[in-house]
């Protein structure tokens, strides 16, 4: 399925979009300037782009942890500056800044974060099974990493997704390294996508550096998804180009990375391998991808002082017992 | 009208009066079509596939169904068959589902009802007999009733099916077939209220489910001697403490009959909250009455760990002494 000149420029836009929220995430957590942690997304940011981006605001759709979400989020459309507010701590964020860093926009089909890896698979059954049943044409895009998919709940979820023909799509983003251990001692296959195989479910691995590419499948699963004709699986081979949250070492195994070796990975890096795309086939012109540039870092800076402006949430124990349950003041 | 029902029957006529109501409303278990126990029997006659809906032995993906589901509008009722097995996927259940309404901005209402077959009886060893209750109630964000009486049956699945947050309705195994009065006009029992089933003046013994059962078994043993109060509590999350406060203010006695173990049970928080509000109304240290700190043997060993009536009435005596 070849992308149109329309379609890559959105692709292209939601990265750079993608890679300057990273940045700045990335800087406000070593400045102190963000509550809680970050798994920043440096050189992991294509896949989350490329799933997302064209999925409608109906579609249901599962981020994870790495970049904490915001490829996905900005990709469907999710204004980030509720979730930079959510991140540091602010009333106006996401989850009325209770959360550190979960993510919630029920109106844009996200629902949920958890600390726990895998707890998507529970929900996107459900969120399927729901779509299935009102046949509406809706699909759960469920974004996760490899280490995921170590868990017995992500069986559980192909199974029930393939026995069902729900239209889930199960991205596998695989960076090939858990906080340190590396996937291929966690899996006896050198594809995590083999799993689908089980399932008589079809799969494809596509290159998670190039977003294009990773869209395309993307783009395919989507539509069979939409046609009621059931899950796909896409492994996208990504590569982590920085450590798995920052303040932790960057160990593979138990030796730290050296410096020839994130420079070999950042040899990939998915920005420069989409700009180069964009400018090979006169995508985008120099000045346009100055532009694109230009308004992505007014949008962050933009999201930045919402974020900074908006107060700290002035509420008492007593207002929050209030928020626990549904109706919570009559409980 | 009034008819004599067995409890499981009861719980089975609320299913279908709220299904009825809602067609949001929908079941999702493991071998529920065939109906491993009668409360799910001849449903999927009625209802069909897509209401009464059949999962792999998969017991995360089966609550996944439900959890997802209530995310987007449903109102699921998910079964675990036997209460223990709801441990399987017990970070879902627990933690997950507990935090999801509260921790995301007080957003998305999560109604949804999760019921099981519990408790001790059938001697069965551990992890068929499991009554898990402390282990849920502990966990913030999640609401527990326990049904007693066929009447208390229906009355509580119905307010449990409609109310917008997850609520645990289970039933008790040893109860399924006990037979009771059930109305056959509409009536909901109210969550969060506790029921006296046995007014008295000497002793609030306070039990619920196949523990109510001995429990007034043993106050008839104890008729003429001690005017026994039995508290049933209904409804554990949230607590009706005043019908507590109320009932000692009467009778300054204490005793608690508890199916789970002991240790963090809730014997040992009715214990704390009368520390904490009703300090004056004791006039003996109470009394708890649990399984013991052990894995639930089965076979013939079960009732010498149990709580039994026999035992019932010498907690009772005790407290008066």
């Amino acid at each position: 399925m070849a992308l149109t000149k329309k379609q890559k420029k959105l692709l292209f836009t939601n990265l750079i979009r993608s890679h300057l929220f990273d940045e700045m995430v990335s800087k406000r957590m070593v400045s102190g300037r963000l509550v809680g942690f970050y798994h920043p997304g440096d050189g992991h940011l294509a896949p989350g782009v490329a799933a997302a981006s064209f999925l409608q605001k109906s579609d249901y759709l599962s981020p994870h942890h790495r970049a904490h979400g915001m490829p996905h989020m900005l990709s469907k459309g999710i204004d980030m500056k509720y979730y930079i507010a959510e991140h540091t701590g602010k009333e106006t964020g996401c989850c009325a800044g209770r959360s550190s860093f979960h993510f919630c926009f029920p109106e844009h089909g996200v629902f949920l974060m958890s600390g726990f890896i895998g707890y998507n698979f529970a929900p996107v059954v459900g969120l399927g099974w729901a779509a299935k049943q009102r046949g509406n044409q809706q699909v759960v895009m469920n974004c996760s990493g490899d280490g995921s998919y170590n868990e017995g709940r992500a069986h559980e979820a192909l199974l029930m997704a393939a026995n069902w023909r729900l239209p889930v799509v199960f991205f596998c983003e695989n960076n090939g390294m858990a906080i340190f251990a590396d996937a291929n001692e966690m899996h006896p296959t050198p594809h995590i996508s083999s799993m689908a195989k089980a399932y008589d479910m079809p799969s494809e691995i596509v290159d998670g550096q190039d977003v294009f590419a990773s869209a395309e499948a993307a783009l395919k699963a989507i539509k069979r998804a939409r046609e009621g004709k059931g899950p796909t699986f896409i492994e996208a081979k990504t590569i982590r180009f920085r450590e798995h949250d920052i303040g932790t070492p960057d160990l593979l195994g138990s030796a730290p990375r050296t410096k020839k070796q994130i420079d070999q990975l950042r040899a990939r890096d998915p920005v420069e391998i989409a700009t180069r795309h964009v400018r090979e086939k006169g995508i985008f012109s120099e000045d346009e991808i100055a532009a694109i540039y230009e308004a992505a870092q007014a949008e962050v800076e933009a999201a930045e002082k919402f974020a900074d402006d908006s107060p700290i949430p002035d509420v008492t124990e007593a207002d929050l017992m209030k928020q626990v349950f549904y109706n919570g003041a009559d409980v | 009208m009034t008819r004599e029902l067995p409890l499981i029957e009861a719980i089975k006529e609320a299913y279908i009066e709220e299904m009825d109501l809602d067609p949001n409303v929908f079941m999702v278990g493991q071998d529920i079509q065939g109906g491993i126990f009668p409360h799910t029997t001849e449903l999927v006659d009625r209802f069909g596939k897509d209401r009464i809906v059949d999962t792999p032995i998969s017991e995360i993906g089966m609550f996944g169904t439900a959890f997802g589901s209530a995310l987007v509008g449903y109102r699921p009722i998910v079964d675990f068959m036997f209460g223990g097995f709801l441990y399987v996927s017990g970070s879902e259940v627990l933690v997950t589902l507990g935090q999801q309404y509260f921790l995301h901005g007080s957003q998305t209402p999560m109604p949804m009802v999760i019921t099981a077959g519990v408790g001790s009886g059938g001697r069965l060893a551990n992890d068929h007999s499991l009554f898990p209750k402390a282990d849920i109630i502990h966990h913030p964000g999640l609401k527990y009733v326990f049904p007693s009486t066929p009447y208390d049956a229906k009355g509580l699945m119905k307010s449990a099916i409609r109310d917008d947050n997850p609520v645990f309705c289970f039933w008790h195994l040893s109860q399924m077939m006990d037979r009771g009065p059930v109305p056959e006009e509409e009536y909901l029992v109210p969550i969060g209220k506790a029921d006296i089933k046995r007014q008295g003046t000497d002793v609030t013994l306070v039990a619920n489910g196949w523990m109510l059962n001995h429990a007034i078994e043993a106050a008839a043993e104890l008729d003429g001697e001690v005017s026994v109060e039995i508290l049933d509590p209904r409804s554990y999350v949230p607590f009706d403490l005043d019908c507590l406060l109320t009932s000692l203010a009467k009778t300054n006695h204490l005793v608690i009959v508890d199916e789970d173990y002991r240790t963090c049970g809730f014997a040992a928080e009715i214990m704390a909250l009368v520390m904490e509000h009703g300090f004056d109304l004791l006039d003996a240290p109470p009394v708890r009455l649990t399984m013991p700190d052990m894995p639930i043997p089965g076979g013939y060993l079960e009732p010498i760990v149990s709580p039994t009536p026999e035992k019932i009435v010498a907690a009772v005596r005790q407290v008066l002494v």
